[in-house]
C-alpha cells in the first residue's frame, strides 16, 4: 500500500447556500504531521468531519488509509482517531469510565484496554484524574482526555479540531508537548488558527481560505509563497550627520520610496527621538546596503536597521485576507494590511 | 459485547449517574400510591381483588411524566452538547447508536414498569394475602404495558432527535402522548369516520383489550408498528447530518 493516509480530491460541501468547501485536494503521508489552518469559517472543521465520515461531500471524494469515507466508514473510522472541537464528553462519567465506554465500543478486549489505558494515561498526563467526574475537569485536562479517546485504539491517523483553543497558554504548550511526543509514531492531522503552535508541532502546512487550499507544503515553502521581506529602519529626527540638521519625516520617506526594489514603505510609531518606517521588499534582494547608502549620502543618523523574513503569521493573513474583507468591508481589511508588517517584527 | 448495547449499557446508567433516574421512580411511585389508594375513596371502596385501577393509572402516568423526562434528552442534550459527533465517529453504525439508546431508555421505563408489580405480589401473594386474584389479566396487562412502552419510548425518542433543546423535547412528546392516549375518547362524541379514525388510533382504546386479559394481535401488530415507524424516522434523521 502507498504511505498516503489522507487523501481528498475535489472535496466539495454547500450547506444551504454556503458554500463551505470548493474542490480541496490534498494528501496526507504516513509519519507527517501537517497544521491545518484558516481562519474561522474557511472550511476546516468540515473537511474534518468530512474525512471522519461525520457529514458526507456534496461532491468529491476523500480516502482514509485506503478507505474510501463514503463507502467504508467503519473501516475509516477503526483508522482514526478524532477529537472533536471542544472536546464534547460525558460530563457524567468519570475519565476511566470514559475511555473504557471508548475502547468498548471499539470492541478491544480488556486485556489490550488495560495496556492501552497505560499508555494512554502515560502519554496524555491523566494519572491524578483518572477517577473524577469529566464535569469536574479543568478545560485543558477534557482536552486531554478527549486525545486519550482518540488514542485508546492506538489508531494509525490522528485527526484534532482545534485542540488547543481555550487553553492558557501552560496547558497550551503541554498539549503541544503530548502532540509532538504522539507524532512521533502517528500521522497527524491537526486544525487551529495558532500559527505558533504550527510553527512547533508541525512541519507542513495546509491553509484553507473561504473553503479553497490556498497554500500547501512545508513551512519555509509556505513562507516562501508571499516572497516578502520587511526592513525595519531608524532614523535619528533631533539631528544629523557631519552637523547637518535632521530629515522631516516625508523627507525620509520619499527617499526611501525611492530606492530600487522598495514596495511599501510604512511610516510606524516610535518614541519622538525617532522616525521609524517599514519597507517591504522582494524575497531574493537585499535592500540593506541601499539603505545604508541613502543614510549616508543624506547624513542621516541610522539607528537601527533591520531585516525580517515575513512570517508565517503574515503570510496567513495575506493569503486569507478576502475572508476580512467579506466580512468587515474593504477599507478595514487595507488598515489592517498596514497594521500587518508590525506584528511582522513583533513575532519575530 | 456488541457496540450497540455497549451505548445502551451507557444511556442506562446515566440516567443513575445523574438524579433523573432517582426522581423519577420515586414521584412515580408516589403518585402512583396517592392514586391507587386514597384517590375517589381507592382501593378500599372498590372491595373486590382487582387491579383495574392500576392499569387506569400507570400508562398515563408514564405517557405525562415518565416517557418525556426520560426521552428528552436521548437525542436533543447530545447535539447540543456535541457529544453526538464524538458518539458517531467512532466506528458505530448509525442505527446502533439509536437502536443502543433506544433500548437505554426503553430499559429504564421499563424497570419503572416492572416495579410496580410489587402491588399484586405484596398483596396479593406475599406477605399480604387480601384476596384470590385472577392472574390472567394481570400478565396480559403488563404485556400490553411492556408494548405500550415500546412505543412511546421510540415516539420520544424521534421527537428528541428532531430538535436540540431538552425542554421542546419534553412538552413535544408529553402532547403527542398525551393526545394519543386520550384522542380515543374523543372519539365517543365526535362519531363518523374521523371518530372512527380516532378510536382505532387511540392508546387507551388499544390498551383496554390487554387490561381484561384480551391479547389481540391487531393491537400487538399496532404498537410494534408506532415503535419501529418511530425509530426508522429517527434514524433517517440522525442520518440527514450528513446531506444537508
Amino acid at each position: 500500500m502507498s504511505d498516503v493516509m489522507i487523501q481528498a480530491s475535489s472535496l466539495s460541501k454547500t450547506f444551504g447556500n454556503v458554500q463551505a468547501l470548493a474542490k480541496v485536494d490534498f494528501e496526507v503521508r504516513k509519519g507527517e504531521v501537517v497544521g491545518f489552518l484558516g481562519p474561522n469559517g474557511a472550511g476546516k472543521s468540515t473537511t474534518m468531519r468530512i474525512l471522519t465520515c461525520f457529514i458526507s461531500p456534496t461532491s468529491g471524494s476523500a480516502k482514509v488509509h485506503g478507505f474510501d469515507v463514503f463507502d467504508d466508514p467503519l473501516e475509516v473510522r477503526r483508522r482514526i482517531g478524532y477529537l472533536p472541537q471542544r472536546a464534547p464528553l460525558y460530563q457524567d462519567m468519570t475519565v476511566w469510565e470514559y475511555l473504557d465506554f471508548a475502547s468498548a465500543v471499539r470492541q478491544l478486549d480488556p486485556g489490550t484496554f488495560r495496556t492501552r489505558l497505560k499508555k494512554v494515561v502515560e502519554v496524555c498526563g491523566l494519572a491524578q484524574v483518572l477517577g473524577k467526574p469529566i464535569g469536574t475537569l479543568s478545560h485543558g485536562y477534557r482536552q486531554r482526555v478527549g486525545l486519550g479517546q482518540a488514542l485508546i485504539h492506538d489508531p494509525p491517523i490522528l485527526i484534532l479540531d482545534e485542540p488547543t483553543s481555550d487553553l492558557d497558554p501552560n496547558e497550551k504548550a503541554e498539549l503541544l508537548k503530548y502532540i509532538k511526543e504522539i507524532g512521533k509514531d502517528h500521522t497527524i492531522l491537526l486544525s487551529t488558527h495558532n500559527l505558533n503552535e504550527v510553527e512547533e508541532a508541525c512541519a507542513r502546512a495546509i491553509i484553507v481560505s473561504k473553503g479553497k487550499v490556498v497554500a500547501d507544503g512545508n513551512l519555509d515553502e509556505v513562507r516562501a509563497r508571499s516572497g516578502g521581506v520587511t526592513y525595519t529602519v531608524s532614523i535619528d529626527e533631533l539631528s544629523g550627520e557631519g552637523g547637518k540638521a535632521a530629515p522631516k519625516a516625508a523627507e525620509v520617506r520619499s527617499f526611501l520610496e525611492k530606492i530600487n526594489g522598495a514596495k511599501k514603505v510604512h511610516e510606524r510609531p516610535s518614541d519622538e527621538k525617532a522616525h521609524r518606517f517599514t519597507v517591504a521588499g522582494a524575497n531574493d534582494g537585499d535592500l540593506r546596503a541601499e539603505i545604508f547608502r541613502l543614510a549616508v549620502a543624506q547624513h542621516w543618523t541610522l539607528l537601527e536597521l533591520q531585516r525580517d523574513a515575513q512570517s508565517l503569521d503574515s503570510v496567513f493573513r495575506e493569503l486569507t485576507r478576502g475572508d476580512e474583507k467579506m466580512d468587515r468591508g474593504r477599507d478595514w481589511a487595507d488598515e489592517a494590511d498596514d497594521d500587518e508588517s508590525d506584528s511582522d517584527k513583533e513575532s519575530n | 459485547m456488541s457496540p450497540m448495547l455497549t451505548i445502551a449499557k451507557r444511556e442506562f446508567r446515566s440516567y443513575f449517574d445523574s438524579p433523573v433516574a432517582y426522581v423519577v421512580i420515586c414521584l412515580s411511585f408516589l403518585g402512583l400510591g396517592l392514586m391507587f389508594f386514597q384517590f375517589n375513596g381507592g382501593f378500599w371502596e372498590e372491595d373486590r381483588a382487582s387491579l383495574q385501577n392500576l392499569f387506569a393509572y400507570v400508562p398515563p402516568g408514564l405517557s405525562m411524566l415518565v416517557v418525556p423526562v426520560v426521552t428528552m434528552g436521548l437525542i436533543a442534550e447530545e447535539k447540543r452538547s456535541g457529544t453526538l459527533e464524538m458518539l458517531i465517529t467512532l466506528p458505530v453504525k448509525d442505527s446502533d447508536v439509536m437502536l443502543g439508546k433506544y433500548l437505554g431508555a426503553l430499559g429504564l421505563v421499563l424497570t419503572l414498569t416492572t416495579s410496580t408489580l410489587l402491588y399484586p405480589i405484596s398483596m396479593f401473594k406475599w406477605p399480604w394475602s387480601l384476596g384470590a386474584l385472577d392472574w390472567g389479566p394481570i400478565q396480559s396487562a403488563y404485556f400490553g404495558l411492556v408494548l405500550y412502552s415500546a412505543a412511546a419510548v421510540a415516539i420520544g425518542l424521534l421527537v428528541s432527535a428532531l430538535t436540540e433543546s431538552q425542554a421542546v423535547s419534553f412538552f413535544v412528546t408529553f402532547f403527542i402522548l398525551l393526545v394519543m392516549w386520550y384522542c380515543g375518547r374523543a372519539a365517543e362524541w365526535m362519531g363518523g369516520t374521523l371518530g372512527e379514525v380516532l378510536r382505532y388510533v387511540g392508546f387507551e382504546t388499544r390498551m383496554t383489550g390487554f387490561m381484561r386479559g384480551l391479547v389481540d394481535t391487531k393491537d400487538i401488530v399496532f404498537f410494534a408498528s408506532i415503535a419501529v415507524l418511530c425509530l426508522i424516522a429517527a434514524f433517517r434523521k440522525l442520518e440527514s447530518r450528513k446531506w444537508i
